[in-house]
């Protein structure tokens, strides 16, 4: 229990320094929680009330498009990190995507009403989330233009680049997904990429 | 009679209804004509088993709704399932495999009546609405007891079943009519496009 805790703390520092006063807040804050694999904890329509921390297992967000087309997978979420439909989340507006684990996923989590309480009396927590928010943005941007600018090949250096580990752990298709390639695109590169 | 953690039985219920709210999506993308088809003539076409499933949502979330309505009752951490709640909840409850063995006879009030003039997107569009009540009731009740708030049934007004065993119920019977789905879709659209 206490090791989950921990974990929370470390992460935040690397984002922000955090003092014993707001970390005996966030502490009693912060709620367990236990899902098993294939579970969908936020489904579209629905409007995010967690902000979650994955202390284990990786979950997804995926978006259905309006007619046939496949489904896209959004994000990836893996300790040590936080998970959540964010936007939805943050606006308490109905969510785009589901989320689901893909793996049994221990997570700590944090009501909106509780986040916002946080938030209003600790302005150091304010910056801190300023601050996470700010490179979540430059990640997104940045996604958005390796989808539109790289090569199938380059999507997927890149990405291997970035998080090997998801290459064991992670269903192909969701993969290719994420990356925006074929699945069949994405076998090939795999057996001729020399990585 | 296995006791339940009523927080966990809960996010469980949760994500039964998410799981149905995914499969639903799909139901968008198959075209009218289809879920207007009955796969053989004295069985349900899909439209009609939604608005199976919708006279029973309409009828179950107004009588858990009327129970909450004020209730002055706390959580409790466990929840002992009654023994109707538990019967019903396994007759009327999907199968492992997908092949139903106990066929049942519909309540003639609960039958759609008309089926011709049933109007695919209106009972979809129902059903999800449904699905998010439900979803709400789900976390308004976490402040509930489970076992002490009762609520009627459709059948007689004999019986009054556990608050928590509604859930399950209601949320077991559609599962059951979601297997059906598929089955029916598997003849009439043929391959299965459910997941």
């Amino acid at each position: 229990m206490e090791e989950e805790y921990e974990l929370l703390r470390q992460y935040l520092e690397t984002i922000h320094p955090v003092g014993e006063d707001l970390w005996q807040d966030l502490k009693n804050c912060w709620h367990p929680v236990v899902y098993k694999r294939k579970t969908i904890f936020t489904a579209a329509g629905e409007t995010e009330r967690y902000l979650y921390f994955v202390i284990e297992g990786i979950q997804r967000a995926f978006f259905l498009g309006p007619d046939d087309r496949r489904e896209a997978t959004v994000i990836f979420t893996y300790p040590p990190s936080f998970s959540g439909v964010a936007d939805s989340f943050l606006t308490q507006t109905p969510s785009t995507f589901y989320l689901e684990t893909l793996t049994t996923s221990r997570l700590l989590r944090i009501s909106h009403d509780t986040y916002q309480q946080l938030l209003e009396k600790h302005p150091d927590f304010k910056d801190l989330t300023f601050r996470f928010m700010a490179y979540v943005i430059k990640g997104i941007l940045l996604r958005q233009a390796e989808i539109q600018c790289f090569t199938a090949e380059e999507k997927f250096r890149s990405f291997l680049a970035r998080s090997p580990h998801m290459l064991n752990l992670v269903p192909h298709k969701y993969l290719a997904s994420y990356l925006s390639i074929d699945p069949s695109t994405f076998s090939r590169l795999l057996a001729t990429v020399k990585l | 009679m296995a006791t339940f953690q009523s927080e966990k039985l809960l996010e469980r219920l949760a994500a039964d209804v998410r799981k149905i709210l995914l499969q639903t999506e799909a139901l968008k993308n198959i075209a009218e004509e289809e879920l207007r088809e009955k796969p053989e003539e004295n069985s349900w076409s899909v439209v009609e088993v939604l608005a199976h499933l919708n006279y029973y949502a309409r009828f179950y979330i107004n009588a858990m709704e009327e129970q909450l309505d004020g209730h002055q009752t706390q959580a409790k951490p466990n929840f002992q399932p009654g023994w109707f709640g538990n019967y019903f909840t396994k007759v009327i409850g999907p199968s492992p495999d997908g092949v139903v063995k106990n066929k049942m006879t519909t309540p003639k009030d609960a039958r759609p009546q008309a089926p011709l003039a049933l109007d695919p997107k209106a009972e979809l569009q129902e059903f999800i609405q449904h699905q998010h009540e439900l979803l709400n009731l789900l976390k308004i009740s976490r402040s509930a007891d489970l076992g002490r708030i009762r609520v009627q049934i459709s059948l007689t007004r004999f019986i009054r079943l556990k608050l928590g065993d509604t859930f399950r119920f209601v949320i077991a019977h559609e599962q059951r009519h979601f297997q059906q789905i598929d089955r029916v879709l598997k003849v009439v659209v043929g391959d299965a496009m459910m997941g």
